[in-house]
């Protein structure tokens, strides 16, 4: 179940959040994991660059 | 090509060391991709930081609390007289109240430590700085005259009566036996909304600046200072990740000591701090000295990612 919860702070933006039962994230966080699990991905299956100069 | 498999023991009989290469090679130009790399990243700080910048929020002082919330000032700068505020009761190393440390079995790291910052709430947070006052207010010779079973006395009737008044206000208090504490209390909420408390409790005798222990230690005892960092999500209350204020993201690599504490036996634990240490210490320990562990060594050999990514050089081999 998803929920965005908005906290209420008397300063800035207090940010978006993301919750999932007790599973509590910020957006912020929430794309810099989501980023390095891509990033991770397309190490993985992308060829490495300059395959064709090899010896 | 396939050649016999060699033992890679790190032991010296085997001088894998010295041995020649006897697999396939490339051309690797290091230069060039540190330029690449240099250029690319110096490329992207630059080009992010143009576009989201910094948090900024505006500090959170002393006066900026005396004047949001004089109510919980008052009452805080009451428990820092009577000796029941938070950092009173913390133990060492402001202090040594009896049973205030973390304990990991018979092991007291916090005891241990001593008490190198040594803090009188008392004096350092409220009779101090009311003595630097040009005019400092005449109780402060009642209250230092007094004992201290007739300062606890005072404090908490002082403190019961705010918590009954009306929104908690010092104006509202009815008449009763609380000593000079309402003198001193209301002379220190007048110091901190004129801005004149903080510098006083962050120089503590110095030209500059640098320390601002005490007066983070005063703000964490009301409920003021804890109650922004709660909207804002900066207690730690997040699975994994610690974070900034608004939408930047925090600290990515304090992930697993974040999420030690949201897990049981942590969770609940008086002494989760220094067995969240204690756990991070044994779990790098054992990441430093994988190489000598048998079965957690093995790991790449049967999750073998690396064949993934180097999957054409293991398609040659």
């Amino acid at each position: 179940m998803l929920g965005i919860k908005q906290a209420d702070a008397g300063m800035s933006d207090p940010g978006t959040y993301f919750q999932w039962g007790d599973f509590l994230i910020q957006f912020g966080n929430l794309v810099v994991i989501a980023t390095m699990v891509v990033l991770f991905i397309l190490a993985l299956v992308l060829p490495f660059p300059g395959r064709r100069s090899r010896k | 090509m396939t050649k016999a498999p060699v033992s890679v023991s790190w032991r010296a009989r085997n001088d894998i060391a010295s041995r020649p290469w006897p697999g396939t090679t490339r051309e690797y130009d290091l230069f060039k991709e540190l330029a690449v790399g240099l250029v690319v990243v110096a490329l992207l700080v630059l080009g992010l930081s143009a576009v989201f910048s910094s948090p900024d929020d505006p500090s959170v002082t002393l006066k900026s609390w005396a004047v949001a919330q004089p109510a919980d000032f008052v009452a805080t700068a009451t428990a820092e007289l009577g000796g029941t505020s938070g950092t009173a009761g913390y133990g060492p190393p402001y202090n040594s109240t009896a049973d205030a440390t973390q304990k990991l079995g018979p092991i007291d790291l916090q005891t241990l430590s001593g008490v190198r910052l040594p803090i009188d709430t008392a004096n350092d947070f409220v009779i101090g700085p009311l003595q630097t006052l040009p005019t400092p207010p005449a109780a402060i010779d009642e209250w230092t005259k007094a004992s201290d079973a007739q300062h606890a006395s005072w404090t908490a009737a002082y403190g019961d009566a705010l918590s009954k008044a009306p929104d908690n206000d010092s104006a509202k208090v009815p008449p009763g036996d609380y000593g000079p504490v309402p003198i001193l209390t209301g002379a220190l909420l007048a110091m901190a909304q004129q801005g004149t408390l903080d510098p006083v409790l962050s120089a503590r005798g110095s030209f500059y600046n640098t320390d601002y222990k005490a007066s983070i230690l005063f703000l964490g005892d009301g409920s003021y200072f804890p109650g922004l960092a709660d909207a804002q999500h900066l207690t730690g209350d997040q699975w994994g990740m610690m974070n900034e204020t608004g939408n930047y993201p925090g600290q990515s690599w304090l992930w697993l000591f974040s999420a030690l504490y949201q897990v049981e036996p942590f969770k609940s634990s008086t002494n989760a701090d220094v067995l969240v240490v204690f756990s991070m210490v044994i779990l790098t320990l054992l990441l430093t000295l994988v190489p000598f562990i048998p079965g957690l060594r093995s790991l790449p050999r049967r999750i073998p990612v690396h064949r993934l990514i180097w999957r054409d050089y293991y398609k040659h081999r």
